[in-house]
């Protein structure tokens, strides 16, 4: 049966423009951030074309291969705790916008069957869109000629940043149950920002490994140095994926579908 | 419960806090029958129709279909049950062939299904079209074809009729009644145009306020269509006198327009009911009076009429 469901979940992204909208996005950043070290390395003529190169300076960074490099992992953290969840809102939410629930809930197809489906869409599109941003990433910074690049840390930055989007995917069956209890796009988007927010508050605590939402910036150092997580952080995590999920499918098999 | 019963209720009810949208519901459909469920808007049609596919769980009470028990996320026997729930909806993004396609997969129905579906329901010069330019008289259309499309044994349809043109109401009567005579397919339909039910239900279950009112076939319903002669005349208020007088019993006074009332105007018009065989008689009566009649007319009440004055509406 899982099979046909994802086959049917693959079907519905065809003419989809939000799969191009999340790339067209995310490919944006790797871009700014080349702009933005261009102007940190080219100050003079940043200034005569009318960009700041005084506010760039502010930032604390320098315009090197490892300052890029980290800049990007967490870029790929940002856009797993706001696109990812925007991509799984879109997915569950699609169904209660265009009035589609009720036919999905009332097939002959048990509805842990729609969940797993729609989180391994969910999981190919945001593997996708990061392999291939990682990569115009890694291009755009060797294009620039930054000082520092070598091979062994792009490949721990990629390490890095494919850890950082993984991770970020744990947290989204929580998303996912949002979603289906709201049932529409907004609850989730909310959520996946108020979750940002807190977990960069809980973030500057001793409590930040064990909070879910302050593992990704925790680890990719947004809030600090990046970290080495523990054990307990990938347990927690997993437990967060474990009970979003096994939530997202008590309420579509429970709560009433009054579409 | 009778052999071939193949959607049962009992004592079903659905409560929304302080509202209740179908109360102590009880009925029986059986194998090849078009059963009608009729009522007002918000009379607790569609929430039964949820609870009869696991959209919804009752409050108390239960529901099978096809000798199985219906609760969200039983799903052994939806595969033999088509089904359209309140408006039509799909995916927009995708074309009418490819919202069939998903119907397919997810109902282990052959290939063939989806061309099949699209000729029975006349969309095969839409079939590449997407669902989000199609009008809505073909979204009702798609619904229909995707609840046929696995060949189903019962069909549960709420307001199969909706955007349809005159010609395609007519198509999709049709096509229901050749279902369930030819196929045995069960239908349970709902709709609050009486006309549309009276044409092709075999019985008709009224449900107004969540409660079922009566249960009829389509002669009973006929039958109790109330008969009476209406009587325009140019003293009503006297002419209602003289006939009670006369053991007239039952005679009602309406405004022309329809509205029941006691006023004096010149244009009233009586109801004087049960009296089909005594037309003459009562021109007599007025006549001999003085009276002077404009009007006398042995009529049938419509079938609009008894479903507003049972439901309660103005008749």
């Amino acid at each position: 049966m899982i099979r046909a469901v994802l086959a049917t979940e693959f079907l519905k992204l065809r003419r989809c423009k939000v799969r191009w909208g999340t790339l067209g996005g995310l490919s944006m950043a790797p871009l700014g951030l080349a702009l933005f070290m261009w102007i940190l390395r080219e100050p003079g003529r940043a200034a005569q074309l009318g960009l700041l190169g005084a506010k760039a300076n502010l930032s604390g960074l320098e315009a090197t291969g490892p300052a890029y490099l980290s800049t990007l992992t967490i870029v790929f953290g940002v856009g797993g705790m706001l696109l990812l969840p925007f991509i799984v809102a879109y997915l569950f939410g699609r169904e209660y916008t265009e009035g589609t629930a009720k036919n999905m809930l009332a097939l002959p197809v048990g509805r842990h069957w729609f969940v797993a489906a729609k989180l391994v869409v969910a999981a190919v599109w945001w593997f996708v869109l990061v392999v291939v941003v990682l990569a115009e990433g890694v291009l755009v910074g060797l294009a620039l000629g930054l000082p520092g690049f070598s091979v062994g840390m792009i490949a721990n930055s990629v390490g890095n940043a494919l850890l950082a989007a993984a991770i970020s995917f744990l947290l989204v069956p929580v998303v996912a149950w949002v979603t289906v209890v709201g049932r529409g796009y907004m609850g989730p988007i909310a959520f996946a920002i108020a979750g940002m927010a807190l977990g960069n508050l809980f973030g500057k605590t001793g409590w930040a490994e064990f909070f879910p939402w302050s593992i990704v910036p925790l680890m990719i150092g947004m809030v600090g140095s990046p970290q080495t997580l523990p054990t307990a952080s990938y347990v927690v995590l997993a437990l967060t994926f474990v009970i979003g999920t096994a939530a997202t499918i008590a309420t579509l098999r429970l709560a009433d579908n009054a579409q | 419960m009778p052999v071939d019963t193949i959607i049962a209720t009992r004592a079903l009810t659905k409560r929304y806090s302080d509202v209740t949208a179908v109360d102590d519901l009880a009925l029986d459909v059986r194998r090849g029958e078009i059963y009608g469920f009729l009522g007002r808007n918000g009379a607790g049609k569609t929430t039964t129709i949820r609870m009869l596919l696991g959209l919804i769980r009752p409050s108390a009470g239960e529901v099978s279909v096809l000798g199985a028990r219906i609760v969200p996320g039983e799903t052994s026997v939806l595969g033999r049950v088509g089904y359209l729930v309140e408006t039509a909806s799909a995916y927009p993004n995708l074309t009418v062939r490819e919202n069939l396609d998903i119907q397919r997969r997810l109902t282990g129905a052959p290939c063939a299904a989806v061309v099949q579906a699209l000729e029975r329901l006349g969309l095969g010069t839409y079939a590449d079209r997407r669902v989000g330019r199609l009008s809505l008289g073909n979204k009702q259309r798609l619904s229909l074809a995707r609840a046929l499309l696995h060949s189903p044994d019962v069909l549960v349809l709420d307001e199969p009729a909706n955007a349809l043109d005159p010609a395609g109401i007519v198509e999709i009567r049709e096509l229901l009644q050749s279902l369930a005579r030819e196929r045995g397919v069960t239908v349970f339909m709902s709709s609050h145009i009486l006309a549309e039910v009276a044409h092709l239900a075999d019985r008709i279950g009224i449900v107004h306020e969540g409660r079922l009112l009566e249960e009829l076939d389509r002669e009973e319903l006929h039958a109790k269509a109330r008969a009476y002669v209406e009587v325009g005349v140019s003293d009503p208020g006297r002419a209602m006198g003289l006939l009670r007088a006369a053991h007239f019993a039952h005679i009602e006074r309406i405004t022309e327009g329809g509205n029941h009332g006691g006023g004096g105007g010149g244009g009233d018009i009586l109801r004087v009911f049960d009296a089909e065989e005594r037309a003459s008689e009562i021109a007599r009566t007025l006549l001999d009076a003085g009276l002077e009649l404009t009007r006398l007319a042995p009529t049938r009440e419509d079938l609009e009429t008894y479903f507003l004055r049972l439901t309660g509406g103005a008749a």
